[in-house]
């Protein structure tokens, strides 16, 4: 366990990003990563379809192609892709309105052809317009909804699903009714292993021994889990972890098992409208998800790589066609998964891939290994990572850096907490954006030159003036008295929307009439001619 | 001591003047300056700007040295120039010579005057690049006038070059410059180049030939 956020030691840690082509050249680092990140992602592809009204198959089905097939077309290096929380309520909206899984599955191909001709159109750049302080806010949200959420798993309360980031849970409870009633239903035997796994992921840092130190700490405290309990069972103690507590894979019968229990899908669905339209739904807020957490994954780089945003639709567009064909759940980059395994020291796509081929390995080899490993010990590890996302040190600096970016940054936050990440990421967004409007219609539309008092006032305008200055610079040319004379240069802005001109042209007719001397150095005039008027 | 009461005395009675006729008059004055005029001209005592041109306070900036000189390094004038034409908006720029310059005398004798000497090295510049044409002139007297109005000429040209004109110019057609010289006989302002406001005209103005005469390129 090395790195979350840039920190001097971690940026020390690892100096410079590898050379290009080195998909071995982390070897070691991305497979202790990615066992960590596969451990992880076990139960939450088996919670989310449990969740999702759909076979559990399809949820170890989508993990395995997000590991196996999406990073090798994505550009980023860390982020890992599968089945998605955000997703849940629309699939399983879909699956009921759609009458069957294997309706279903010919959306998700769908959803993938959608997504892949977004990519194509180059609809990720709207990734470049997630404001900092939303995604700030989504990834402190993140960070404090795995432990709220995990923090009733930790102690044995496993009544909702692994996984949920919803604020009403599946089980008619919210978060808080659950953390509530967590502590009245505490399986002791389960709260040891949670709270001991917990203790042991802060403090494995600051092992003195190096060698003890690389050793992931994350397959440590599952192995710790998996040998307490086994303990536990040994000494014949009350303290035993009951199998509700525990990993539960589907008994599938070895390999051919698996495959029989994969759901088929009915092609004959694509001449239903509703499928075209519940793939349209998917592709988009997939899309979204992805994209979002793409951001998201780039943000928690320590060697702050930025990756391609329409190449990963491309990527996840493929993921879901091919999740579609072979009985999976819709899948996109998660951000919980991802900052796992930045967390857990993954450096390259390399630990994607590998995560991706240890949940086949799981689930064809050795299921019922997985069902020895407590959920605590899970549990554990996720809420070590949301304290990495969610450090109080992050609360400080938004409330030092303004409200306007502490407004956006919390409310972000209250958003996804009190509804879940994809409503909540909306929310914030819509306020980010207000706020960014707010701020932009606010900032100055004429930038005072030369000393106050002087007789020819001189101001040059921004670089960018859009219709939304358009009020604050017809006050300000209001402002001037007769008698004055006002210089405006326009020689250093790039962009002048079409209704500002129009504004300034009309102005400079009526100020002459009122007295006021107005110069316009290097404003265009207008395409279509002076306005009607004057 | 007596000399230096006498202005004292002047100012007094000036002020009193004044308000009689207009009591309002330094109210409105100390509110701030728009002067439409940048002067500048020579520290000659017999070449006052406001009285030769018969502007009021308020009206016109002023700058004199010897000389009237314009000398692309001079802080001062150029201070003046782009406080005149940046704050105050100054219309019009005026370098306003004068003959029998005693600036100008000292350029065409032998440099012993003194610091004056380092001041007047252009105008001596202009008599080594004219000499050929001052040495075929009739008399002394229409020599001497001749180096006076090509060293308002050649302080015009630097006054289009500095800077704070060219940025202004680049904006459009303000400030207007203007040479002129003041006969201390007459008591006529002649002019000798008027209106230039824009690079196009200064080119006009100061052909090849004339640019050739007064800095040699
Ligand atoms: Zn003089």
């Amino acid at each position: 366990m090395s790195v979350t956020a840039p920190s001097a030691r971690a940026i020390a840690e690892v100096s410079s990003p590898p050379v290009a082509g080195g998909w071995f050249a982390y070897a070691r680092e991305d497979a202790a990563a990615s066992i960590v990140v596969a451990l992880v992602a076990l139960p939450l592809c088996l919670g989310i379809a449990h969740a999702s009204g759909a076979p559990l198959t399809s949820g170890l089905v989508a993990g395995i192609i997000g590991g196996l097939v999406v990073p090798f077309l994505s550009g980023s290096q860390l982020m890992v892709s599968g089945p998605a929380a955000g997703l849940v309520t629309i699939v399983y909206a879909s699956i009921s309105e759609l009458g069957g899984f294997e309706i279903f599955l010919p959306a998700v191909a769908l959803a993938g052809v959608f997504q892949i001709v977004m990519g194509l159109l180059k609809a990720g750049v709207i990734k470049f317009y997630f404001p900092t302080d939303v995604m700030r806010g989504m990834l402190a949200a993140i960070g404090l909804t795995l432990i709220l959420k995990q923090a009733v798993h930790l102690v044995g309360y496993d009544a909702d699903y692994f996984g949920d980031t919803a604020f009403d849970q599946e089980n008619h409870e919210n978060t808080f009714t659950a953390i509530a009633h967590a502590f009245g239903a505490t399986h002791a035997g389960a709260t040891i292993i949670g709270l001991l796994s917990l203790a042991l992921l802060f403090l494995w840092p600051k092992i003195p021994s190096a060698k003890i130190r690389r050793f992931p700490a994350g397959l440590f405290v599952v192995l710790l889990g998996i040998g307490l309990n086994a303990l536990f069972r040994a000494l014949g103690s009350d303290l035993m972890v009951q199998p509700e507590h525990l990993v539960a894979m589907p008994s599938s019968g070895g390999p051919l098992g698996f495959f029989g229990a994969v759901v088929r899908p009915d092609f004959s669905a694509f001449a239903n409208p509703k499928v075209w339209s519940a793939a349209f739904t998917i592709g988009l807020v997939a899309s979204l998800e992805s994209l979002l957490s793409l951001e998201a994954t780039d943000r928690l780089d320590p060697w702050k790589r930025t990756s391609p945003p329409s190449r990963e639709l491309v990527a996840q567009g493929a993921g879901n066609f091919l999740a579609g064909l072979l009985g999976g759940l819709p899948l996109t980059g998660v951000i919980v998964r991802s900052s796992a395994n930045v967390n857990a020291g993954g450096r390259t796509r390399l630990s994607a891939v590998l995560h991706g081929i240890w949940l086949l390995v799981f689930v064809l080899l050795i299921p019922g290994a997985l069902n020895l490993i407590p959920l605590s010990a899970l549990a554990a590890i996720l809420i070590h990572t949301g304290f990495k996302l969610s450090p109080p040190s992050l609360y400080r600096e938004m409330a030092r850096i303004g409200w306007w970016h502490w407004l956006p940054f919390t409310l972000t936050i209250v958003s996804i907490l009190l509804t879940d990440l994809l409503v909540g990421i909306l929310i914030g967004l819509f306020i980010g954006g207000g706020v960014i409007l707010l701020r932009h219609s606010r900032s100055p539309v004429l930038i005072p030159i030369g000393p106050p008092g002087s007789v020819l006032q001189r101001f040059i305008l921004p670089v960018h003036l859009s219709f939304l200055n358009k009020a604050a610079l017809a006050n300000m040319l209001e402002s001037f008295p007769p008698g004055s004379r006002v210089e405006l240069d326009a020689r250093r802005t790039a962009h002048i929307d079409y209704d500002i001109l129009e504004l300034i042209h009309t102005y400079a007719g009526l100020m002459k009439e009122r007295g006021v001397d107005l110069r316009l150095v290097g404003v265009p005039s207008l395409p279509g001619g002076k306005p009607s008027g004057h | 001591m007596e000399n230096y009461r006498r202005i004292m005395a002047n100012n007094r009675e000036w002020v009193k003047k004044i308000v009689e006729s207009d009591p309002g008059y330094f109210d409105k004055l100390s509110k701030g300056q728009q002067p439409t005029f940048l002067f500048i001209g020579c520290s000659d005592s017999r070449a006052p700007a406001e009285v030769i041109t018969g502007t009021e306070p308020g009206e016109m900036f002023v700058h004199r040295n010897i000389a009237n000189q314009v000398q692309p390094a001079d802080l001062n004038v150029l201070s003046v120039l782009q406080y005149g034409v940046e704050v105050l908006d100054i219309k019009h720029v005026i370098v306003c010579g004068h003959y029998g310059c005693g600036g100008v005398r000292a350029a065409m004798a032998e440099p012993f005057h003194g610091l004056v000497d380092y001041w007047i090295g252009g105008i001596r510049n202009i008599i080594r690049l004219n000499r050929h044409a001052l040495e075929g002139m009739g008399g002394d007297e229409e020599r001497f006038k001749r180096i006076v109005e090509l060293n308002v000429l050649e302080q015009v040209y630097n006054l289009s070059q500095t800077p704070v004109v060219q940025q202004a110019w680049d904006k459009g057609p303000r400030p207007l410059l203007h040479g002129v010289v003041y006969d201390l006989h007459s008591g006529l302002l002649q002019e000798l180049v008027v209106g230039l406001d824009s690079n196009k005209k200064a080119q006009e103005f100061f052909t090849p030939q004339l640019r050739m005469s007064l800095h040699g390129a």
